[in-house]
């Protein structure tokens, strides 16, 4: 009875507790009113602010009452303060918001059903959840360039633009180049290119996304597919080591763009635009059939042929060869080393080399292998390239089974490789020395099925299926288990959360790691977050 | 079939039988459909049969399952109504209604509804029950050979169908219930043409009912046919005029008055044996409570708007959406992600016209809904065919089944 009497704790001398609309909200000192609202599940409109973002309050869009305060605060850069009562549901904020989304209309072109934002619009959202009134304007739009060519991968429509300045605090705060300006005044202002820039930078595509409208759109993506349309699953980047996080957002099989997902510990907001475009490379030159000697062949019979070469061979083990590699999964590498453990075979590791000219102490790094670490942690007796080169020219190794299409040895190894009875491939595309392979067994990408990766922190980051894998392709671990039941050897697994399990219990830096909630895509239409 | 057999003459009494006198015989099972012109709306029945009684008629339905509900979680409220259409598509405007009220107690503007549209509502809705009730009496009628009120009251139902697609511009699937109202206005001097073909059904009425209600064969058929006591149908469910034969005084438009029905006076006919001549004699006596209804409303319906006044449910007009950004963002919001409806749950139900047809809405604040149950009363009577089939001869199978008017759309979903 007791507890009941007493006063609820205090919050921390770290937080401040505020009133919203009549709703007590507890949190950190320095949060501006905005989020503190978001806490207690109110939305108030705002075009300019963006959490990864500095504050410009420029919008005007956000505007809120504040008890003692004779002016409506913008409640992006309303710093909360102790007992603060705020009102967003009064007739003055209200009225406020309402005008500014009217004044922000008043200009707009009526382009949502040619303009590739349509669906996830910010401003399509707030005025129809926070104003949704008629036009009283009967007065010309002012018209401004509808195509603008900013750099290499953006398009920008001034006539879109509501001013919000967004993009400019990307460019100078995320890539840290100011690439970007607002020149004129009033209804007459637009956004331009700064004296001598182009929009080129390495994070330029991140404006596309914080924009609020259609102003600015990617090359790549603009009049490809209706934003609306797509499903999302969450994934993670391939396109170096930091593993930013990203959503697939596909229809019907295909990946149509990748954006960034939020994760203050890896990414925050922000990915690369090189990383935005490795989706592409899902449809070229994919390995849909398993091969036997360049011709396709069913599975059966190319793990039967696998099989009756690697029985020719010695049966110590010491004549194979197994290469991981840094591109795959830890699924797939973890199989691929647990079967040659059952062989007793050599284990190696393949990589992309690394390219210094990417690391900028942001989000890019020299390692442009999504999984080094995972492999490292796997097998971490593997050896690299260089001793599997000698080993290859030498003839201590006579057959060869490696994972990906990356394998950068030299012009000679490779030829020697082509003379080898004996070289598997497991491999998600038909490209180098896949095609020399004798025997190619296709098998999923890294969007196609449930896997993981280790970023260069360690950092062991799930991605999940977001359709199915081309042809007769089928996850790595399960080309391993297909392989392995060929030869005999005992390395079988029900599923990928069973491959999860062996691996978390087998490799010790990520024992007991739990295996997480699947998800399936979610279709962008009715995911109500967007815009 | 030994086990079968044992069961079924020990449900039935036993003492009655005298094996010296009978035959020798055996069960026999027969197919009745799902291919079969009395079983309207493909539904297979296999029968198990003493000669000609049967013993055991196991209703199998499912033929016309269209995944209704599910398919309901995956468009937005406003792509649902061209599903409801296809529920009891005899009568579409009534599921139409009946669904966009449950969207309307979700939205909490139930009250909000114009008056205008309220009364439009009621007005198609009663034609419909009327083209429902003439499709069940006519088709049942010529199932038992009588071939002329089926064309009569086809050629009766033809014309309302007309006056439907006059209004919403297709003859059968109308989908011209909106959430907040109607989509269109009724054209100019539709009403007028409504009380001439009223008219007209009146004599056609007299017509039939003057070759059916005292014919012999037609009596005989359907007089002590299918049977069903008052606390049966009560226990089973019944509503609507299956239910109503068998003396159950209840009608949700009496009962639980929805939009205007209030305002008007009908009575609800009420059966004494809920055999199946008095479900026919409730439904044609129904036919003229509508034709009642059809001429209050007629009277007394004002003028205003069709549609809410709220951009949050109603679409812009076509003018604006083109010409200003404003509307084309709200008609684009509506397309696209649907109208949006609070989280919550809300069942609403109305008189359809085979019952009480209810929808069931669960929301979770975003444009489509998270489930989408329908309570048709055509599954909940069908339930109950098996029990009513049994004893009676493999003739009777054909008017008790009109009578139950199983419609294969709103029973399979």
């Amino acid at each position: 009875m007791s507890d009941q009497t007493q006063a609820p704790p205090a919050p921390p001398p770290t937080h401040v507790t505020l009133t919203i609309d009549g709703k007590t909200a507890t949190v950190p000192k320095g949060t501006n009113v905005l989020e503190a609202a978001k806490t207690v599940g109110i939305d108030i409109s705002a075009f300019c602010y963006h959490p990864g973002l500095s504050i410009a309050a420029c919008c005007r869009q956000c505007l809120v009452a504040v008890e003692k305060n004779p002016k409506l605060q913008p409640s992006c850069q309303q710093v909360v303060g102790e007992g603060m009562v705020v009102h967003t549901t009064d007739v003055a904020s209200t009225t406020a918001r309402k005008q500014m989304l009217e004044f922000t209309l008043v200009n707009h072109p009526i382009d949502c059903p040619i303009c590739d934002k349509a669906g996830e619009c910010t401003l399509q959202r707030h005025y129809f959840e926070h104003d949704n009134a008629d036009s009283r304007i009967d007065t010309p739009k002012v018209e401004k360039p509808k195509v603008v060519d900013l750099g290499p991968h953006i398009v920008l429509d001034a006539e879109r633009c509501i001013l919000c300045t967004r993009c400019i605090r990307v460019c100078d705060e995320v890539a840290g180049q100011h690439q970007l300006e607002m020149k004129q005044r009033g209804d007459h202002e637009e956004l331009t290119t700064a004296p001598g820039q182009r929009l080129d930078n390495p994070y330029s595509l991140n404006t596309v996304d914080v924009c609020p409208v259609g102003a600015l759109t990617s090359k790549d993506f603009r009049f490809t597919m209706r934003a609306w349309e797509l499903d999302a699953t969450p994934s993670i980047c391939q396109g170096c080591a930091t593993g930013c996080n990203t959503e697939i957002h596909h229809k019907d099989g295909r990946a149509w763009r990748l954006v960034p997902r939020h994760n203050p510990e890896v990414n925050g907001h922000w990915m690369c635009d090189e990383g935005r475009f490795t989706y592409a490379d899902l449809r070229e030159q994919r390995l849909a059939v398993a091969t036997v000697d360049g011709l396709p062949a069913t599975w059966d019979r190319a793990v039967k042929t696998a099989a009756a070469k690697l029985a020719a061979l010695p049966k110590d083990g010491g004549a194979i060869a197994v290469v991981l590699s840094a591109q795959a999964s830890n699924e797939d590498n973890f199989a691929l080393a647990k079967l040659a453990a059952a062989w007793n075979a050599k284990l190696f590791v393949a990589a992309r080399p690394e390219r210094g000219e990417r690391a900028d102490g942001k989000l890019r790094v020299a390692d442009v292998n999504p999984n080094r670490a995972g492999v490292a942690a796997i097998a971490p007796t593997a050896a690299d390239l260089t001793d599997f080169e000698i080993g290859v020219n030498t003839g201590a190794i006579r057959a060869v089974v490696f994972l990906g299409h990356d394998l950068p040895v030299s012009e000679t190894a490779l030829r020697r490789l082509r003379e080898f009875d004996c070289v598997i491939a497991l491999a998600t595309h038909e490209r180098g020395p896949v095609k020399a392979a004798g025997i190619a067994l296709p098998i999923a990408a890294w969007a196609e099925a449930h896997a993981s990766v280790t970023n260069a922190d360690g950092k062991v980051q799930r991605m999940h299926a977001a359709f199915a894998p081309p042809g007769q392709a089928v996850p790595g671990w399960e080309a391993v288990a297909r392989l392995a039941s060929a030869v005999g050897a005992k390395v079988a697994w029900a599923g990928a959360r069973d491959v999860w399990k062996d691996m978390t219990a087998t490799v010790k830096p990520w024992a007991g790691a739990p295996w997480g909630r699947e998800v399936r895509p979610l279709s962008l239409r009715f995911a109500g977050s967007r815009g | 079939m030994a086990d079968l057999k044992t069961l079924v003459l020990g449900r039935k009494e036993v003492a009655e039988l005298d094996d010296e006198h009978e035959l020798p015989h055996e069960l026999m099972t027969v197919n009745m459909g799902p291919s079969h012109p009395a079983m309207h709306g493909t539904v297979r029945i296999v029968l198990t049969v003493d000669g000609e009684r049967i013993v055991k008629g196991d209703v199998q339905p499912g033929y016309l399952h269209r995944c209704f509900e599910k398919e309901a979680e995956h468009a937005t409220y406003t792509q649902i109504f061209p599903y409801t259409d296809r529920l009891n598509y005899v009568s579409p405007m009534i599921n139409n209604c009946g669904y966009a009220m449950a969207v309307e107690k979700l939205l909490g503007i139930t009250a909000q509804i114009p008056r205008r549209a309220e009364f439009i509502r009621v007005i198609v809705s009663e034609v419909s029950r009327i083209t429902d009730h003439l499709t069940c009496v006519g088709a049942s009628a010529m199932e038992l050979g009588a071939f002329t009120p089926f064309l009569y009251f086809l050629k009766a139902r033809e014309w309302l169908y007309t006056l439907l697609e006059e209004v919403s511009g297709a003859r059968l699937t109308h989908s011209y219930v909106r959430v907040g109202g109607v989509g269109k206005d009724l054209p100019a001097g539709w009403l007028a043409k409504l009380e001439v073909r009223l008219t007209e059904l009146e004599a056609v009425m007299v017509e039939v009912e003057q070759m059916l209600n005292l014919n012999k064969i037609f009596r005989d058929r359907m007089a002590g046919v299918g049977a069903i006591s008052r606390a049966d149908a009560l226990a089973w469910g019944q509503t609507g005029p299956i239910g109503r034969a068998a003396g159950i005084d209840y009608d949700v438009r009496k009962d639980h008055p929805y939009s205007v029905y209030g305002e008007f006076e009908f009575d609800v006919p009420l059966g004494t044996t809920g055999d199946c001549l008095d479900r026919y004699l409730v439904r044609i006596e129904e036919i003229k409570q509508s034709m009642r209804i059809l001429r209050q409303a007629a009277a007394a319906i004002p003028d205003g708007p069709i549609m809410i006044d709220d951009g949050r449910v109603a679409l812009p007009p076509k003018a604006a959406a083109y010409n200003t950004i404003e509307a084309m963002i709200r008609h684009f919001k509506h397309v696209v992600d649907g109208i949006k409806v609070p989280a919550g749950e809300a069942y609403t139900f109305v008189e359809g016209g085979n019952g009480e047809l209810g929808f069931f809405i669960v929301g979770d604040g975003t444009g489509r809904p998270y489930k989408c149950y329908v309570r048709s009363p055509s599954f909940v009577h069908l339930s109950t065919a098996e029990k009513i089939f049994h004893n009676h001869l493999i003739a009777d199978i054909v008017p008790i089944f009109g009578m139950i008017n199983m419609i294969g759309g709103e029973c399979d979903k």
